[in-house]
Formats: C-alpha cells, sequence, structure tokens
C-alpha cells in the first residue's frame, strides 16, 4: 500500500474558546502499531473521538484508506473497518460476554435486521472462537457488566475484533489495570498484531506498554503534536521528556 | 469448546417448542372448561397480553419508553369499525389490513419521534396519540365522536359466539406471540438490546441505531394494531378512549408487573392486570389506588416484575440442589447460564461500576 492507511491533516476541534485539539498532523501506516501519547488533557482522547466520527473537527480533514471520511456519522465510518475500544469501558452490560461478540458479528455480516435465523446459531462458532482468543471462554454466559475490570477489556477487544477491521484503536487499553492485566494486554495486542496484520493506533499513559510494544511513536501536548517519530527516536526526544518530566510524572 | 453454547442452544430449543405447545394446550382447555364470563375475560386478556408484548418489544428490548402506543392500538381499532360504518370494505380485509396501517402510522410517528431521546420522546409519542385522539373526538360525521360505534354486526356472525371469538382470538394472539418472540431471538433482537444497553458502541459496531429502533417501532405498531382490532372482536366497539394516552399507560403497566425483561413477563402482566382489575372493581371502587400501589412496590423492590421473582427463585433453588447434589459426589449440575433468559440482571446496571449511563 502506497500512502498511510490514516492521515490526519491540520484537524482542530473547539469546545468554545478551548482548544482541545490544535492542527493536528497524523499519518498511521498500514500495519503498525503507533502510539499517541501525551498528559491528561493532551487531547487525545478527543482526537480519537473526531477519528471515529463520534465529534466533528472543527477544522481539517481525516482520510481513511483514501477516503475523506470527515464529518461521516461512526456506523458509517466503523463499516469501513475502523474498529474501536474506548477509554471508558464500553460494552453492553447486561449482554452476556458471548452476546457482546454476537452482537458485533451480526453486524459486521450486515444481518443486524435478519428475522428469519437465530442469532445463537447464525453466529456459530465465530463467536467463541473469538472469546477463545482472548482467554475469556468461561466467562462467555456471564453478563459483560460482572467480568473483571481486565476482562472486560479483553472483552472489548474481542469485539473490536468481531467487527473485522482493518485498523484498531485502542483508547487507554490498559487504563485501570493492574500490573498483571496489563501484562496480558500487551500480550494480547502484540498477539494480534501479527496474527491478522493489522494496523493498530493506540493512547496510552503507561511509557513501558509504550515503548515496548510500537512501532511509532506522536506525543501531544495541549492539544498540538510536539513530537512524532519512530518510538526509539521519540524516547530520547528532550521536548519530550520536558513534557513528561516538567509536568505529569 | 462447544460446552458453553450448547447448553443454552438446547434450552432455546426446548423453550421454542415446549412452552408454545403448553400455551396453546392451556389456552383451547381452558376455553372448553371456564365459565363464559370468565371466557371472555381471558378473551380480552388475550388481546391486551400481544398489546403489552408489542408494547415491551421497544420498553424492555429496545430501551424505548413510548406513550404513544394506543395511535396503533386505536387505530386498529378503527379500521374495522369504519370499515364497518362506512361500508369500506368486509371485516377480515379490514382485519387483516390492521397491522399493514399501524405499520404505516409507527413508520411516520417514529421517524420524527426517534429523532429525540428519553423524555422528549416520550411527549412526541403523546402528542401523536392526542393528536388522534382528538381528531376522531371532533370529527362526528365520520367517526361518531365521542359517541364511538357500537354494534354487534361489526364483526361476523361465526365470531359473535363467545367460544368461537375466544378461539379466534387465543389463535391470533399465539401466532403474534411467536412471532415477537422469533424477533426478539433474531439477529435483529440482540442488535435491538445492544442499542438498548450502549448506543455509542452500536453505532461504534456499524448498527444504523436509528434505522434499527425504526424497524422496532414499525413492529411494535403492527401488532399494537392488531391488538387494537382483536379488541373489536372480544368488544364489538370503537370509541376514542382507545386513543387515549391512559390507553398508551396499559402495555406499560402490565410489562412492568409482569416483567419487561422476559418475553411472556407482559403477557403475564396483562393477565394479572385485567383479573385483578375484574376482581378488586367487583369488591371496591379503589382500583386506581390498587394499581398505584402495586406499580410502586414492583418498581420499588422488584424492577424485574414478577417474572424476575420468579426466574430468580428457580435460579436459586437451581444451584442449591447443584451444590447438594456435588457434595453428594454426583455430577454437578451445570449452571443455568444467563443467556437463557433473554435479559438478565435486569435492573443491576445502575449499580455496578463501569456500566455507561445510557
Amino acid at each position: 500500500m502506497s500512502g498511510p492507511l490514516l492521515e490526519l491533516r491540520d484537524v482542530s476541534r473547539r469546545f468554545g474558546a478551548f482548544v482541545a485539539v490544535d492542527g493536528v498532523d497524523l499519518d498511521v501506516a498500514a500495519g503498525s502499531i503507533h502510539a499517541v501519547i501525551g498528559p491528561n488533557g493532551a487531547g487525545k482522547s478527543t482526537l480519537f473521538r473526531l477519528i471515529t466520527g463520534i465529534l466533528r473537527p472543527s477544522e481539517g480533514s481525516i482520510r481513511f484508506s483514501g477516503e475523506d471520511i470527515t464529518g461521516r456519522r461512526t456506523h458509517a465510518i466503523a463499516r469501513r473497518g475502523l474498529g474501536q475500544s474506548f477509554q471508558i469501558t464500553s460494552l453492553f452490560p447486561r449482554l452476556t460476554a458471548l452476546e457482546n461478540v454476537q452482537a458485533a458479528i451480526v453486524t459486521r455480516r450486515r444481518r443486524a435486521s435478519d428475522f428469519a435465523t437465530w442469532f445463537h446459531w447464525s453466529t456459530g462458532s465465530e463467536a467463541l472462537d473469538l472469546l477463545n482468543r482472548v482467554g475469556l471462554t468461561g466467562g462467555a454466559a456471564t453478563p459483560a457488566q460482572a467480568l473483571s475490570h481486565g476482562d472486560q477489556r479483553a472483552l472489548e477487544v474481542a469485539v473490536a475484533l468481531a467487527t473485522r477491521p482493518r485498523m484498531l484503536l485502542l483508547d487507554e487499553p490498559t487504563a485501570g489495570m493492574s500490573p498483571f492485566e496489563t501484562e496480558r494486554m500487551v500480550e494480547l495486542v502484540g498477539r494480534i498484531r501479527s496474527e491478522e496484520e493489522l494496523t493498530v493506533l493506540f493512547s496510552e499513559h503507561d511509557m513501558d506498554v509504550v515503548f515496548g510494544i510500537s512501532d511509532r511513536v506522536t506525543v501531544m501536548a495541549e492539544g498540538r503534536v510536539i513530537a512524532d517519530g519512530p518510538a526509539q527516536q521519540v524516547r530520547d526526544d528532550e521536548a519530550v521528556m520536558a513534557v513528561y518530566l516538567g509536568s505529569d510524572e | 469448546m462447544t460446552t458453553t453454547s450448547a447448553g443454552p442452544r438446547r434450552a432455546l430449543v426446548v423453550r421454542s417448542v415446549v412452552v408454545p405447545v403448553v400455551l396453546v394446550a392451556a389456552l383451547l382447555l381452558l376455553g372448553h372448561t371456564l365459565s363464559i364470563t370468565n371466557v371472555l375475560t381471558l378473551e380480552e386478556v388475550l388481546g391486551l397480553a400481544v398489546f403489552a408484548a408489542a408494547t415491551n418489544l421497544l420498553l424492555g428490548y429496545g430501551g424505548l419508553v413510548s406513550f404513544g402506543q394506543a395511535a396503533f392500538y386505536g387505530s386498529g381499532a378503527y379500521l374495522v369499525g369504519l370499515s364497518w360504518l362506512h361500508h369500506w370494505m368486509p371485516f377480515w380485509a379490514a382485519f387483516v389490513l390492521t397491522p399493514v396501517a399501524g405499520g404505516v402510522i409507527a413508520l411516520a410517528m417514529g421517524a420524527i419521534a426517534l429523532r429525540t431521546r428519553r423524555l422528549y420522546f416520550a411527549l412526541l409519542t403523546l402528542a401523536f396519540s392526542e393528536l388522534f385522539f382528538q381528531l376522531v373526538n371532533v370529527r362526528y360525521d365520520f367517526t361518531k365522536g365521542a359517541t364511538g360505534i357500537f354494534s354487534v354486526s361489526m364483526i361476523p356472525a361465526s365470531l359473535a359466539s363467545p367460544r368461537t371469538g375466544y378461539y379466534f382470538t387465543a389463535g391470533v394472539a399465539c401466532v403474534s406471540l411467536l412471532i415477537l418472540w422469533k424477533v426478539t431471538v433474531s439477529p435483529f433482537g440482540l442488535v435491538l438490546r445492544a442499542t438498548r444497553e450502549n448506543r455509542e458502541r452500536a453505532e461504534a459496531l456499524g448498527v444504523s441505531v436509528y434505522r434499527h429502533q425504526l424497524l422496532a417501532f414499525v413492529i411494535s405498531g403492527a401488532f399494537c394494531s392488531l391488538a387494537g382490532a382483536l379488541f373489536v372482536v372480544w368488544g364489538q366497539s370503537t370509541y376514542p378512549d382507545l386513543l387515549n394516552w391512559t390507553t398508551s399507560g396499559q402495555p406499560l403497566f402490565m410489562a412492568v408487573i409482569g416483567g419487561m425483561f422476559a418475553f411472556l413477563g407482559p403477557a403475564v402482566g396483562a393477565l394479572l392486570y385485567q383479573f385483578g382489575y375484574q376482581y378488586v372493581t367487583q369488591h371496591s371502587h379503589d382500583w386506581q389506588l390498587i394499581l398505584g400501589a402495586a406499580l410502586l412496590l414492583v418498581v420499588l423492590f422488584r424492577p424485574d416484575g414478577l417474572a424476575g421473582v420468579v426466574s430468580r427463585q428457580t435460579w436459586a433453588r437451581l444451584s442449591r440442589f447443584a451444590r447438594r447434589a456435588g457434595r453428594r459426589g454426583l455430577p454437578p449440575e451445570r449452571e443455568p447460564a444467563a443467556m437463557e433468559t433473554p435479559i438478565d440482571g435486569a435492573g443491576e446496571a445502575a449499580r455496578v461500576p463501569g456500566s455507561p449511563t445510557p
């Protein structure tokens, strides 16, 4: 593939006088693991909400796979192959883990308006296989709200994978996790990438996670991109160190 | 691994065969044995059960509180009534057309109301149904206004005898409930529950929530309208109050009492509501007071209604039995999977941290 899979040009978002995202350029290469880091309030979550169409940019353009998706509705963007998981755990709480995945599968197959089949049958073994892959087989019949936090995040990844995305967007996948759960999530993301040849864009607080698995890192502060490049290079960047040493950690 | 899905699948097969067969057999038997008075009440209950189950497709499965269900119910009744009054078409043609008419009205109403959320949605649906109510009230020449349309000859002679009327209603109600149940276990039903649980997430999966809810609204409207036609079979009359907002409240009450998170909950609610009404009004004048108190108790202590009580007790008993069996060295019973009821853990979402507020 020639150009980047995801391409943001001069994207801004204002809330009244407050500029949450300020003229951001971002290129995510196909097949890469790309991290967006930055202190709290840097605009990472807003940026993700702009990419997924939950918010509309005040300015700028967003292209996915060469197609302009600026201002498109969320479900239209999702159908083009941009799967996502959210910073705030976002599942269907009273549906079982299995049903959460099944809902994603029937939607991907464009069978959401199908009345003729039974969803338990029509989703077959695919739903269980996905739960297996994220290590949730035992909890298939448990309502999502009753799972542990780590299991809920794993389930989110399963739901995102069920949409067979070309690109996976993970907003702080290890937020609120124990070290053990974090390790499990890191291992999972790495494994998914190698198995699926997926492109992964994620935001993260935990620097060990970021430099452990990313190919490329973009650093944001106060709504702007202050550094962008291969992981090693960004790690040694002075501006980045200033941001992290100065305010956040 | 298939063990996690084999149990629920078998349960689904068992339920989709056993429950309808038992239900139909019981209704046939009751039609033979009950007194005429009770047969008539049961006939009314069956019509209301369809009304409540169709409404609950929105309430329990879709999480949509519509206060305009009377618009469908009443227009179903009026389509049959007006067809007779103005000699538009024979009864059977009108009867078959009622779900179509209900669906069309629901499409128009839903297309506008579903652009809003929660309170505004409820108020818009209420406004629509009041519009119908006022129209029917005012246009005396066309609808007989507040007098309504009353005549035994509105329905064919074959349905006028109480027992045949009952069997006909029971047949239509069973088929309707079966179709509605099928909707809830289809991919459409699963995704509808998903939109109720987390609208934003469903959008992110690629679901057009507006379109999905509109489709649910149309299905609900179609069956509510059919229930209105069944009312005419029972009551041989139609009058403006069928379109009033108090009529919209009835299926909601029934669903809440019976349990909106189990498919047959609203039907059971209709049974309790109607027989409760009959019993209470024979002994006192305080039906509204008792209904209000009952609703208060259910909402405060059992938001999942009677069905929730039953399923929880059964669940607890089963797991106690399994534990005892386990201690005796027998293979323990598999825990009833949460999937076996259409929706579980009702009312708990609010208490669990991390569950998003819809």
